[in-house]
């Protein structure tokens, strides 16, 4: 509030001259390159830029200074005191966090003064927290408990137990995702910092002082955010947890597996933690290219989606048109004599969760059968270049670059919900960099001011020809980058659209490898798809006269029954039972990301792989391997008997589908744009829109989430919290 | 350096001999002679060997398959795949003393819940295996000397360096000014 009047004052045009003066000395500074100074941690000589903490120099060298509110990446508060030292000839001790380092100073980081300061600030936070660790769900992975160990005190002073005893809160209710005790609370003051940060909702602040003090949302609101789940990795104590996790494990007993979330585009880095073969929790693992440490809710929380709905055993709808249960034997020699019947009469469509082993081994499959038809449920304009040349449908300037970015244009798309993660990167631009963002589609609110265009597709046809204001700003820009959300390539104008990014991203003044056209997509499969050769879109289905579909996963009813012939045999090859099953012949169980080592190929063009956390349940099977088991029966034995075999293949296909962990570039830009140049598609009038608007339709977006129980509360919670007066 | 050491080895063995004569109550002392052992019964050869145990014992070509004696099932060692990669912080914790290290693990086996008393149980006796290395090399020199099947998955976790700045709170102009406490 105080920001908005000041500059309200400073553009009333009584600027005076000191604080343009002083900005200017600033900006001269910065470009000089400052000399480093030298400072002594534990007598260890360290040469830093200054300006840096303690802290950080501290880190620098390997000594890890004890904090509690401090965080690395939110602002510094400086709160806590937890991380005192001593400086040489510093009469008091200082907050490591906040203090920068001055030439010269010797810091001890344990020195006699030091450990009794951290040993007085134990003290004072004990005197206040519960001793309920043993019921406690950050019991064993809390900071409290590890410094209280390592720095506290052996004993307690704490005698007031019998007269006014310890504190107590009320505890809030902020929604079905995190459970808050807080009475645990010790007022680090991360939550409220990341909620005003990073996820732009300034929903929680304190109230209160002293020994009063209380953190919440002032009024009881659900905490209206799709990063609302980090808040419990942040917390250092058990004052905020997870509701659905809440007395189910404990840290010690469970196994954790590095793995890949699929249920955005993003690719976030995971740990599964599971316990008697359940999937207890999902917690973010740290990837500084693509998740920084975060991790949106639906990825977090649908987990026990997995539970529910799905398929355990092979299916085979009988004469009353009934699913009914039969063995793998029996389900895939009548699988196989449909087939084998239908010749090369055969077309097949992959949903949102196919992973690349599985899509090589259908198209394999099916050419070998004498079939091309191969699709993705999702559509992606063909004219032009299509999808041959990468650079046209990947996000090719990566997701960590976007916080470098000095301007972004929207084009039909909501990034707050199709990929939370990459909105998180634009907003910390937004904060940090000074981005200025703007939108061409629905108003939408991506919690950062920005500068809506308007929803008609002709605006990019005035931007490309420079007729619009917008033009001049993206002429000057250094960095920019225009974000494609991938359902407006849906449009039947889609190429268009393409072609006119395309011709505006081609004037932008940038350096080569600065890539401005970048296009995000909704579904984890969608890229590895494209880069094994499946035609974007449904329609060869619907055209061809098909004897039998197969369906890989794919649930969001691209091609109903109605499209297809009286006689067409569906078969459904997935891990839900979701409107995919529902209309299927023949269903066929395979494994969820959490049950497979599988590849998948992120937005940016990133292959990463899955690990199996649990095993599939019942007789539900590896994606691959049904099919290579189907394909003997088929006679057409594909030629590979185990992973690694299948991940030649895959190397074959496509060699950046097995190089882990890394995006290679795409390039042909230009090439590109000069076959979208040919594409003969006009834009039309009809608005762009997105599906997911508001946080209510983020959480039940494929078949995973919509099994999800915490998923549907988080809906409803969503759409009661439009009904409160405390908006 | 060397003299020091020197020094050091010569004041263990001085106290030594003072004790014994410490405890001892009688006025005649009788000293026993030095047999020793090593000396008496081995024969040269012996000795030349022991001596070599004392110091570290190199061993030449370390990349040589030692599966076929360590035991471990062919099973075991012909369709594992070994997993080396770099863990990662805790998103949950801030402490850093249990990270900077490789390591190494097998794929994951079924487990079911045994009937007996909902325990989990496993068929893997690899399952549990997690070793820990200093670097990435030395990851793979194991694996290689045992014959696993490995790849190396790399973590992103270099994080470009940024001062932290207090005084950003309240700059005036900036956006990173915090409204809420």
């Amino acid at each position: 509030m105080f920001r908005l009047t000041i500059t309200r004052a400073l553009n009333g045009a009584k600027v005076t001259p000191k604080p343009l003066f002083i900005a200017a000395r600033l900006q001269s500074g910065e470009a000089k390159k400052p000399e480093k100074i030298e400072v002594f941690i534990d007598d260890q000589p360290v040469l830093v830029e200054p300006g840096t903490t303690v802290l950080q120099a501290a880190a620098l060298i390997g000594v890890e200074i004890p904090r509690f509110c401090y965080h690395e990446r939110l602002a510094v508060a400086g709160n806590c005191r937890m991380c005192l030292v001593e400086v040489e000839k510093s009469p008091k001790p200082v907050a490591a966090c906040a203090m920068p380092v001055m030439k010269g100073w010797r810091i001890k980081t344990n020195s006699e003064m030091t450990r009794k300061a951290r040993e007085g600030i134990m003290e004072f936070l004990l005197v206040n927290h519960p001793l309920d660790c043993p019921i406690c769900d950050q019991g064993g992975e809390c900071d409290l408990q590890d410094q209280s160990m390592a720095f506290g005190s052996d004993r307690s002073r704490f005698t007031d137990i019998d007269f006014s005893g310890k504190r107590a809160v009320e505890d809030k209710d902020i929604g079905p995702l995190v459970k808050t005790i807080m009475t645990r609370c010790i007022h680090c003051t991360r939550c409220i910092r990341f909620a005003s940060e990073i996820a732009g909702v300034d929903d929680l602040g304190t109230t209160g002082r002293g020994n009063d003090m209380q953190v919440g949302t002032y009024v009881e609101k659900l905490f209206m955010s799709e990063l609302s789940g980090n808040v419990i990795d942040l917390c250092p104590v058990g004052a905020l947890t997870s509701k659905p996790y809440s007395f189910t494990a404990r840290p010690w007993e469970i196994r954790k597996i590095d793995s890949i979330d699929v249920l955005d585009a993003v690719g976030s880095n995971i740990v599964v933690s599971t316990r008697t073969g359940e999937v207890m929790r999902i917690v973010p693992r740290v990837n500084e290219e693509i998740n920084e440490e975060w991790l949106a809710d639906k990825s977090r929380f649908s987990y026990d989606g997995l539970k529910r709905q799905r398929l355990v055993t092979p299916m085979i709808r009988d004469n009353t048109g009934a699913l009914k249960p039969v063995d793998w034997e029996i389900a895939l020699l009548t699988v196989a004599k449909v087939i084998k019947n239908a010749g090369s009469n055969i077309g097949a469509i992959a949903g949102g969760f196919a992973d690349a082993e599985a899509l090589v081994a259908v198209k394999d499959l099916l050419n070998r059968l004498g079939s091309e038809a191969l699709c993705t449920e999702h559509t992606f304009p063909l004219d032009g270049s299509g999808t041959d040349l990468r650079s046209s449908y990947l996000l090719n300037n990566k997701i960590a670059n976007a916080e470098e970015a000095d301007l972004v244009l929207l084009v039909g798309t909501n990034p707050r919900f199709e990929a939370p993660l990459l909105n998180a990167r634009f907003r910390k631009a937004w904060v940090h960099n000074e981005l200025e963002v703007a939108s061409i589609g629905p108003k939408v609110d991506l919690r950062y001011s920005y500068e809506h265009l308007g929803d008609n597709p002709n605006l990019l046809q005035q931007i490309a020809s420079g007729q619009h204001e917008f033009s001049k700003k993206l002429k000057a820009a250094k960095k920019p980058l225009i974000i494609v959300g991938s359902e407006s390539l849906e449009r039947p104008d889609g190429s268009a659209i393409l072609s006119a990014a395309q011709s505006i991203a081609a004037q932008a003044s940038c350096s080569k490898d600065w890539k401005v056209l970048n296009v995000l997509h909704k579904v984890a499969s969608q890229v590895a798809a494209l880069d094994i050769g499946y035609a974007p879109g449904v329609d060869k289905i619907r055209e061809g006269n098909f004897k039998v579909l197969f369906l890989l996963g794919a649930d969001e009813n691209a091609v109903e029954k109605s499209d297809l012939p009286a006689d067409c045999f569906i078969i459904y090859q997935g891990h839900h039972g979701d409107r995919g099953a529902a209309m299927a012949d023949a269903v066929l169980p395979g494994a969820a990301y959490t049950e497979k080592q599988a590849t998948y190929v992120n937005t940016e063009g990133r292959a990463q792989e899955t690990l199996a956390a649990v095993t599939p349940p019942g007789r539900a099977r590896e994606d691959w391997k049904i099919i290579r088991a189907l394909s003997e029966i088929l006679g057409v034995k594909l030629p590979y008997d185990n992973l690694n075999d299948i991940r030649d293949r895959l190397d074959e296909v496509a060699p950046h589908l097995t190089r882990y962990g890394s995006a290679e570039d795409a390039n042909f830009v230009s090439q590109a744009q000069e076959l979208a140049k040919k594409a003969k598609v006009q834009l039309d009038n009809t608005p762009l829109d997105v599906k997911i608007k508001e946080l209510q339709d983020y959480f039940m977006t494929d078949s995973i989430s919509r099994a999800s129980p915490t998923m549907a509360k988080c809906v409803q919670a969503a759409l009661k919290h439009q009904q409160s007066k405390y908006q | 350096m060397s003299s020091s050491l020197l020094m050091l080895r010569n004041v263990t063995k001085m106290p030594l001999k003072w004790a014994a004569a410490s405890l001892s109550t009688s006025s005649a002392r009788y000293v026993e002679p030095e047999i020793k052992n090593d000396v008496a019964l081995l024969n040269p050869e012996e000795i030349e060997h022991k001596k070599k145990l004392q110091n570290y014992i190199t061993i030449e070509g370390t990349t040589t398959d030692i599966s076929i004696i360590t035991g471990v099932p062919e099973e075991h060692v012909k369709e594992r795949r070994v997993r080396i990669y770099e863990p990662p912080k805790n998103c949950m914790q801030s402490g850093t003393n249990n990270i900077g290290h490789w390591e190494m693990d097998f794929d994951n086996r079924e487990r079911w819940e045994n009937p007996l008393m909902g325990w989990t149980s496993t068929g893997d006796p690899l399952s549990n295996l997690k070793v820990q290395f200093t670097s990435k090399e030395e990851a793979i020199e194991f694996c290689e000397k045992n014959g696993w099947k490995y790849y190396i998955q790399e973590s992103k976790l270099e994080k470009k360096f940024k001062p932290k700045s207090y005084g950003i709170n309240f700059s005036w102009n900036k956006r990173t000014r915090t409204s809420t406490k």
